[in-house]
């Protein structure tokens, strides 16, 4: 390939993955600020314990200290600074969740697509099994899990939690990329992709997966969030081994000692608390949003 | 006719219909049809709604299975049963068998572009050599079915474009494969009035650039006329085709009682004629359910001239005065 | 009829799984579990080998001689009789344990669904009527926040700084326990007032999300032509309003009803923990940190059954009320 055609095809990746869904994305305000504390979370993440260090060792006599420039956030119940907590704890949160979020809709968008394009006897018993795995409560079912893994002794690394997470999440987007299928499989333009003799490779994924893509966005979205909430439960609930500073151990341990807080020590439970709202909270105004970028008969142009 | 294109013989099709609470019932949409289409003629296929001519047409596209009989395609010197078709001959059939749905709204994708929906086919069977090719083969069929300047439309989404913009894209994708049977369901039936002639005579002159069959269907006699001019047209009524023959001999001289009642239909212009040519009289107005369709010949619960016989045999396509006509009285 | 049925047996199909798993999760641990149960039993509670493994197996009827499948068909047999194994911590049968706090959290939880739902309801249909104005977008944030919000989170918050910092409610337990439990005003009140700040914690965290399923849903109603047809009949905007819009735009929501209470029994388990409130969450929680197994498996399996069975009831409910599937099958 000469050095034309690799320039073409950066500008094209350019223009329709990021500038495009961007000037979409900036009509819609709320989106937008979704977007853009994403962003600073994930960048928080990543070169942020590079400028603040984590340090845990206690020192008592700095206990429940209020914020001051030394410790932004104040201190915890062991004196330990709470910013520096806050800006490392994020990203094993980040990373499961998002990883957890691709696991949820590849599963659930190959079994929705399989159910529904398939049809007939395979059809019935997926239904039901996604019938079941929505009615069963997704989070206690994870919390009998999380008791059963850590006491078999196998370790656990972050891939495993991705999966465990979203056990519980995948049956809902199952469902509706079904029922997405079923309904296009009768449209006309696919008799028509019929006739002119495409692939049932090309109708699945060139014509059939398109129309679902809105839901698929949007689901990812939402699964990231049930995955932070069940993360973070199950390290509140001292279910999954954490590393000290994540965000669900801070809530973990502030609920431990939530009767000696004292004064300003306050910050122990409300930073991880609105850092973790706020993460979901983006995420929830950003998947609101993220229904244009996907469906191009409602953009406004 | 010798070496027709595509033939059907004794097709039936049959839907089952009912929910897990009743039993099932069962319509018969197509019942025992058989009918010839020619290389390069139009065949009009004309009836009311619901009398199957859908679900006959798709069957000749082998996109419904039909439950009995054959459906035969003329291939390398002989007949084939399309459903026997394998392999490279099959692909051969696919080609050459194209269809034109009614909708235009949802007959391209919605969510993906003009180009993206014509490309696909040319590239699948290597009529265009790469993406370049298939973009300027693209741009030439939309400027055969007159949406000029191409370029202008490929990145269009079927929202952004009017019904006759997509109809034309429609037949623009049907065309692209050069095939030789194009079946047009219901083609022009949601477009304006005023649009109806245009595409029309579009298509009728593509048949001449591309020799290509068509199979007509539709439902108002008159569009059938003007399409099929010197050509076929065949009735067809709940399910079975009850007249079939040049398009003038049946329109001037209908010998089925419901030709003749379908021709006394179609809306008159001048009060005057129409006052003077009068309703027809028709035994009853209620259309028989496809459910539980009269026994003997269909239309005797509201054939004027109906007589014992017709409760009890089903009448056959038989030739008379060089048409087929299944009517007992005749 | 056959509707019913199908979905009934699809409730019992449901519970079936979750007893399967509860099983297979002890049966197919890896590792030896029985050795680890057992040293872990040793080494918590300062037991000798032989009393730990006799527990260990009293606790799970774990016969490790019998094969597997008849273990399986031994476990289904005793859950069915109701003797779901006996809590180390209590030495108390599961299943009385567990009943003890099931009122306390029905409770709870029924109470506040109907608020959140009464709440959110409300706040949707406004937001649909006044689609696009500063009413909707305003509460679109405020709704966003409630959806995203986790439960356990806000009621640590609302711990914290309603009960401890600010005392201005009591912090444990579901009454004043000096109070002796009866029908008196003292005693109700005192329930009422200790059970206040977790209902918030619950109701503040879920108004939001049906509050956005119901703009949803009546947008897409008021979009009906029926509804243009009631008002240009006349119609009073406000019957419309209950009649047309209300009843055609909640049904949808029944579906989700099922799911929203697994999540608040999902959610019960900290906040119950969290205000000492007696009911099975706690009870729960306190199994948790215990690892006290009968008593966890007997917790999710009632849990579990409980969100099943009012599925089924809400899934009945919603077949009475929509005349749709009353009639039943196609139309003809």
């Amino acid at each position: 390939m000469n050095e034309n055609k690799i320039m073409r095809i950066f500008k094209r990746i350019l223009y329709d993955y990021i500038y495009i869904p961007l000037k979409i994305l900036s009509k819609d305000k709320r989106a937008l600020f979704g977007l853009i504390v994403l962003i600073i979370y994930i960048l928080m993440s990543i070169i942020g314990p590079i400028f603040v260090p984590l340090s845990l060792e206690p020192n008592m006599e700095e206990r429940y200290q209020p914020p001051s420039w030394k410790h932004p956030l104040g201190t915890d119940f062991a004196g330990r600074d709470i910013f520096a907590q806050i800006v490392n704890g994020g990203r094993d949160i980040l990373i499961a969740a998002f990883l957890a979020g691709f696991v949820t809709i590849g599963l659930g968008t190959i079994i929705g697509l399989i159910a529904g394009y398939i049809g007939g006897k395979v059809d019935i018993i997926v239904t039901t099994l996604i019938d079941i795995f929505l009615t069963i409560p997704g989070f206690p079912l994870l919390m009998i899990i999380a008791t059963w893994l850590l006491q078999s002794g196998i370790t656990v690394n972050i891939l495993m939690i991705a999966f465990l997470l979203s056990i519980t999440s995948w049956a809902g987007l199952a469902r509706s990329v079904r029922s997405q299928v079923l309904s296009i499989k009768q449209e006309p333009f696919i008799e028509v992709d019929k006739c002119l003799g495409l692939s049932k490779f090309h109708i699945i994924f060139k014509e059939i997966l398109p129309n679902a893509m809105p839901y698929i966005a949007i689901n990812f979205m939402l699964s990231s969030v049930s995955a932070v909430y069940s993360y973070t439960g199950l390290m509140a609930l001292g279910l999954i081994p954490y590393t000290p500073g994540n965000w669900g151990a801070m809530i973990h341990m502030a609920q431990a000692y939530v009767g000696t807080i004292t004064g300003a020590g306050c910050w122990y439970i409300l930073a991880p608390s609105l850092v973790i709202i706020i993460l979901q909270v983006s995420l929830v105004f950003l998947s609101n949003g993220i229904d244009k970028i996907f469906n191009p008969r409602l953009r406004e142009w | 006719m010798p070496n027709p294109l595509l033939k059907t013989e004794n097709i039936s099709k049959i839907f089952e219909v009912g929910s897990m609470f009743g039993a099932k019932k069962h319509i018969k949409a197509v019942e025992n049809v058989s009918i010839e289409i020619g290389e390069n003629e139009i065949l009009a296929l004309v009836g009311e709604s619901g009398c199957g001519k859908s679900t006959l047409g798709k069957l000749m596209l082998a996109l419904l299975r039909q439950d009995s009989g054959r459906i035969l395609y003329y291939l390398n010197n002989g007949y084939k049963d399309i459903w026997s078709l394998k392999g490279e001959e099959f692909k051969e059939y696919r080609r050459n068998a194209q269809l034109i749905p009614q909708d235009p709204y949802t007959t391209i994708n919605p969510m993906r572009n003009v180009l993206s929906a014509l490309t696909p086919p040319l590239l699948h069977y290597k009529i265009a050599k790469n993406r370049k090719e298939a973009r300027k083969m693209a741009a030439e069929l939309l400027t055969m079915v007159g949406l000029v300047p191409p370029e202008d439309f490929f990145k269009r989404y079927s929202c952004r474009l009017s019904g006759g913009q997509l109809q034309r894209i429609a037949i623009a994708r049907a065309i692209s494969v050069k095939p030789k049977f194009i079946v047009a369901d219901e083609a022009v039936s949601m477009l304006d009035a005023s649009l109806r002639i245009e595409i029309l005579d579009l298509l009728l002159n593509l048949k001449k650039k591309i020799k290509t069959a068509y199979l007509f269907i539709t439902h108002d006699l008159a569009i059938a006329r003007y399409f099929a001019r010197d050509q076929r047209i065949a009735i067809m009524y709940l399910g079975n085709i009850v007249e079939i023959g040049k398009t003038e001999e049946i329109i001037q001289n209908p010998l089925h009682p419901y030709t003749k009642v379908l021709l006394m239909s179609v809306p008159i212009p001048d009060p005057k004629i129409a006052r003077s040519r009068g309703l027809p009289k028709l035994k009853s107005l209620e259309i028989p359910s496809l459910v539980n369709p009269p026994p003997g010949c269909k239309f005797h619960t509201r054939c004027p001239y109906a007589e014992k016989i017709c409760e009890e045999k089903v009448p056959e396509l038989r030739e008379v005065k060089g048409r087929l006509v299944a009517c007992h009285l005749l | 009829m056959r509707w019913i049925v199908k979905r009934l047996l699809m409730a019992l199909l449901t519970i079936y799984v979750v007893i399967t798993i509860t099983f297979f999760l002890i049966r197919f641990m890896p590792g030896d579990f029985v050795e680890m149960m057992v040293y872990y039993y040793m080494t918590t509670y300062g037991m000798s080998e032989f009393e730990a493994r006799e527990m260990v197996y009293g606790l799970y009827g774990v016969e490790l001689k019998d094969p597997l499948w008849l273990q399986y068909i031994k476990y289904m047999i005793t859950l069915l009789h109701g003797s779901w194994g006996e809590s180390y911590i209590s030495h108390q049968p599961v299943l009385k344990s567990l009943l003890y706090g099931l009122p306390w959290t029905i409770f709870l939880l029924s109470i506040s669904l109907t608020i959140s739902f009464i709440i959110g309801i409300g706040i949707g249909i406004l937001m649909a009527y006044r689609r696009g104005g500063v009413f909707d977008n305003a509460a679109s944030v405020i709704t966003s926040i409630s959806r995203a919000t986790p439960n356990f989170i806000l009621g640590l918050l609302l711990l914290y700084f309603f009960a401890i910092y600010y005392p201005i409610f009591p912090a444990r337990s579901s009454y004043d326990i000096s109070i002796k439990p009866g029908f008196t005003i003292e005693f109700i009140s005192s329930v009422l007032y200790h059970s206040f700040l977790p209902m918030m914690a619950y109701v503040l965290t879920s108004f939001g999300g049906w509050a956005l399923a119901m703009r949803g849903s009546a947008i897409r109603v008021l979009g009906e032509d029926y509804i243009v047809a009631a008002e240009a009949r006349g119609l009073k905007s406000s019957r419309i309003s209950r009649t047309y819009v209300g009843r055609n735009a909640l049904l949808p929501l029944f579906t989700s009803f099922a799911i929203h209470l697994g999540y608040m029994f999902g959610g019960s388990v900290f906040i119950e923990t969290y205000f000492a409130y007696n009911g099975i969450g706690q009870i729960i929680g306190l199994a948790l940190s215990w690892r006290d197994y009968p008593l966890i498996q007997g917790g999710f399996l009632l849990i579990t059954s409980a969100v099943v069975i009012s599925n089924f009831i809400a899934d009945l409910l919603y077949g009475l009320l929509d005349p749709r599937i009353r009639r039943g099958g196609m139309y003809e």
